[in-house]
């Protein structure tokens, strides 16, 4: 097992990235699927009334659904910034260099992007604890 | 010092149960995969199986899965893989002759469906058709008609794996050279092939996978993206 494991990393890390990039936008997409109807489902409760969305509300500012928000955000930046990449690569802008921007544009400028809102929204999570 | 390294190679049928043999090799500087497997081969078990012709890079008969990726065992040092266990299997995506050695028929049968033979706009004609050194063509196609069709990327490619249809990197490639040829007759024959939604260039995921497995470093994936662009915007085909 830790043999396979080590020819993955070695496999994937630079020269298949291109595979890696393709599965986390499926799991993304996918992830992001499943967020979209808890959105509707909980934009729905506005028909029930102001007090079944503000119970709903309420549940949503608890810390887990801080921790549950701030891996969203990590969702939605590496799936928006590889499909940045997909279009350009589609467009034949980068297509030499596809690694290249998997690594410095998704996951680089993700991480940056990433670190950005995660840290006020954790921050505010503890602040309010 | 002396160096051994552990060859683990993929049994078909099994034996004795097991799907692997490790085997002791002794690490020589310029030794290739398929040096390994020879010198397994000649002292260690004669019945190993596995393909072989040229053992300079030139037909692709060795092509094999080393440590997961498929490469060519005569072009591959031990050497490179930077590790002391070198797994070696058949090539995913075909049927398995006898150990790691494979049949190459659905690369083929897909390669025969993408009309890769040449067909000339005039058969008849007595003057040879040049191309020059600057046309669109000729700037385009020197590092794509390199294939040597080992079927690396067949064998890398995921949507090869769920989809026996699809036509797959290579197949793809040639069609593509076949339809920049000025020279050639069949092009809209080729293109309607491509445009097929179930088999064609629409299948591919771009996944890079094609390119990263290539041994010849041809730009798959840069063939099947144009070919899809062109399908999209026609007179497209040819922008270098």
């Amino acid at each position: 097992m830790k043999l396979y494991l080590r020819q993955a990393v070695r496999k994937y890390r630079w020269q298949y990235s291109g595979m890696v990039a393709w599965f986390i936008q499926r799991a993304t997409g996918l992830l992001l699927l499943f967020y979209l109807f808890l959105h509707v489902e909980t934009i729905s409760k506005l028909s029930q009334g102001p007090v079944a969305f503000d119970a709903a509300m309420a549940t949503f500012s608890s810390p887990l659904f801080k921790l549950l928000e701030i891996a969203l955000l990590g969702t939605v930046v590496l799936h928006a910034l590889n499909g940045i990449r997909i279009t350009l690569v589609d467009l034949d802008i980068g297509m030499k260099k596809q690694r290249h921007l998997f690594w410095w544009v998704t996951v680089g400028i993700g991480i940056l992007v990433f670190l950005a809102g995660a840290i006020p929204i954790f921050l505010d999570a503890v602040l309010k604890v | 010092m002396e160096l051994n390294i552990t060859l683990r190679v993929s049994r078909h049928p099994a034996r004795n149960g097991k799907a692997f043999d490790e085997f002791q090799v002794k690490l020589e500087e310029k030794m290739s995969v398929l040096d390994a497997l020879f010198r397994v081969q000649r002292e260690q078990d004669s019945s190993l199986g596995f393909r072989c012709s040229c053992r300079v890079g030139m037909c692709g008969t060795c092509a094999v899965y080393v440590n997961r990726i498929p490469r060519l065992a005569c072009s591959t040092l031990v050497k490179s893989l930077e590790s002391d266990v070198v797994t070696i299997e058949p090539l995913p995506h075909y049927p398995i002759v006898k150990d790691v050695a494979v049949s190459l028929e659905p690369f083929f049968e897909q390669w025969r469906r993408a009309k890769p033979a040449f067909r000339p706009r005039n058969p008849d004609s007595a003057e040879l058709a040049r191309i020059p050194k600057d046309s669109k063509y000729r700037l385009l196609t020197p590092t794509k008609r390199d294939c040597i069709t080992c079927g690396a990327c067949f064998a890398a490619c995921s949507i090869v794996g769920m989809n026996d249809h699809y036509l797959g990197p290579a197949a793809i490639n040639k069609a593509f050279l076949r339809i920049l040829d000025p020279r050639d007759a069949a092009r809209e024959e080729r293109v309607k092939i491509l445009d097929r939604s179930l088999d064609g260039v629409w299948r591919c995921h771009t996944q890079f996978n094609c390119t990263a497995a290539c041994p010849r470093n041809i730009d798959v994936t840069d063939s099947i993206v144009r070919i899809k662009r062109a399908l999209l915007w026609p007179g497209r085909l040819l922008k270098p």
